[in-house]
């Protein structure tokens, strides 16, 4: 079903001329249709799906987490400049799509491991926002209790943040890797 | 011939009033280098000297090293003599190691010592052991170096020290310089080193500046390796530490003396082969030692020093047990307060003399 919703602003037709009236129409549908590329296979009768449905409630779910590591990943930038967050400070604003889009695939029992741009998969991965600030501060109440910093951080089913280039490729025997 | 002679007295003496005129010298001010240009210094100097010598490592050509350290050698040497590196530790040691044993004399520069844990198999295995092994027929003139210890704020996987790690194999040399001047003396006489040498540089300590005293600044400025020195002379008690902790040990020691304790502190430049001759005199003219170090206690430098004193001469004339000052025995915390506290201050300093001295 397509609801159209018409909103009119008053004020735009003040400013434009006295009798005018501006509408704006917005379109809104409960679902879009994602067309996924084809890949070979091998060994296989038949591999993953090539369309995929998102519907209205997932999107907003997913926005509304990437939004919220966006904003989390700025702040950490801030408080970096200001030398609040020590050492290494590994930001993912502008990749949450990664985070969010994979945690979108896979399960919360599945096992997952990554590099050391960490804070938008622990953030998915269920840790709040205010444990893992609190972390990146070198405070008690931070996901490791300060002791880890920005590339150690871990949560269920969530084996961290590696400082070692490369270390998690090798760490990840059944965990879903990044 | 009188006349000949007169003649030529007479002006003499009237010249000799401007022949005593002095000129005054004064010495030059001090020359300030810190401890990174002075490692820039030394590989610039072994590079021009010998062109088998060549650098490779992660970011040391285009980006002027990671920490800046090999500033301006690729623009002067280019691409043949200083390599960029994927960021593979494993490959390039093993790139590097192979490349000393045909004959070529590689520098290979680690971001951290950190990362040569991924490469330790290449450092140990191929390149320490192979000059025993092979009977003494094929040496691995290579140097291992890079920022190592603790650094600010960088955590667990970034903060090893190595020095006990390295210190350990037979077959390596391990330097670890404290100023300037011990920096730019041991990089040289690494390099010219056949044996494989590990450089243990310090990341704080990059941009310190010490005086540079005018034989340091030759071309042929060499620390020899082995041979600690005794930064400050003392009665009382023997400081022995190596790299960033021979400052906290000076500092203690000012402030020690001011309260008539007269330390000896040895900076000990080379973990391996240790300079046992200077620490075991210098305790039995003291009668007591404190050794310092940034890494954990267990197996550690100091523990080796110590069990050196026991086994040697200088144990009958201590009057007190040693007492070692380490790192504290976690993995480095992240929060400030926490890694502050698990290294050696020098309050810690401080308080080891005063309870070997029972003061």
């Amino acid at each position: 079903t397509r609801e159209v919703e018409v909103a009119v602003s008053r004020d735009c037709a003040t400013a434009l001329q006295p009798g005018r009236v501006l509408v704006a129409s917005r379109n809104f549908a409960n679902d879009a249709t994602f067309e996924i590329k084809k890949c070979d296979l091998h060994r296989l009768e038949e591999g993953p799906p090539v369309t995929t449905v998102l519907t209205r409630e997932d999107g907003l779910k997913y926005y509304r987490m990437m939004q919220t590591v966006r904003r989390m990943e700025l702040k950490a930038d801030q408080l970096y400049k200001q030398k609040i967050i020590r050492g290494f400070c590994h930001l993912c604003d502008g990749q949450e799509a990664c985070c969010v889009g994979l945690e979108a695939g896979i399960n919360p029992t599945d096992h997952l491991i990554t590099a050391y741009r960490a804070h938008g998969f622990t953030f998915t991965r269920g840790l709040s926002v205010r444990e893992i600030l609190a972390e990146l501060t070198g405070r008690k109440g931070g996901c490791a209790k300060g002791k880890g910093g920005s590339m150690h951080m871990y949560a269920k089913n969530f084996y961290g943040g590696n400082g070692i280039v490369g270390a998690q490729v090798v760490k990840n025997e059944d965990c879903v890797l990044l | 011939m009188a006349a000949v002679s007169g003649l030529v007295r007479r002006p003499l003496r009237e010249v000799s009033g401007l022949l005593k005129r002095r000129f005054h010298w004064t010495a030059p001010a001090a020359l300030q280098v810190t401890v990174r240009d002075a490692i820039n210094q030394g590989m610039d100097e072994e590079l021009e000297r010998d062109e088998k010598v060549f650098l490779l490592g992660e970011e040391v050509a285009q980006y002027d090293g990671a920490y800046k350290v090999s500033r301006g050698l690729w623009k002067k040497y280019g691409d043949k003599r200083i390599i960029d590196t994927p960021i593979s530790e494993m490959g390039f040691a093993g790139i590097a190691v192979g490349a000393a044993m045909a004959g070529l004399r590689p520098i290979c520069e680690f971001m951290t010592f950190n990362f040569s844990m991924q490469a330790i198999d290449q450092v140990i295995n191929s390149a320490a052991k192979t000059y025993y092994m092979s009977g003494g027929l094929q040496s691995v003139p290579i140097v291992f170096r890079g920022p190592n210890g603790a650094s600010a704020g960088v955590a667990a996987q970034h903060s090893q020290c190595f020095a006990a790690w390295y210190g350990h194999c037979p077959g390596l040399k391990v330097v670890s310089p404290w100023n300037s001047e011990d920096a730019k003396g041991l990089i040289k006489s690494a390099i010219r080193d056949n044996n494989p040498v590990v450089v243990l540089e310090n990341e704080l300590m990059y941009g310190v500046p010490f005086e540079f005293p005018p034989e340091a600044q030759s071309k042929d400025f060499l620390i020899p390796i082995g041979k600690a020195k005794i930064e400050r002379q003392g009665t009382h008690i023997t400081v022995v530490s190596h790299s960033r902790p021979v400052g906290h040990c000076l500092e203690a020691a000012a402030v020690l003396s001011k309260e008539g304790v007269e330390c000896e502190v040895i900076n000990m430049r080379t973990i391996r082969p240790m300079d046992m001759e200077t620490i075991e005199a210098s305790v039995m003219k003291t009668n007591h030692l404190v050794t310092v170090e940034g890494g954990w206690p267990q197996f550690g430098v100091g523990a080796e020093i110590c069990a050196r004193i026991m086994e040697g001469p200088a144990f009958n004339f201590l009057d007190a047990p040693a007492v070692r000052v380490t790192g504290a025995d976690v993995p480095m915390p992240y929060a400030k307060i926490l890694e502050d506290n698990s290294i050696p201050q020098v309050k810690d300093i401080i308080f080891a003399i005063k309870k070997t001295l029972n003061i």
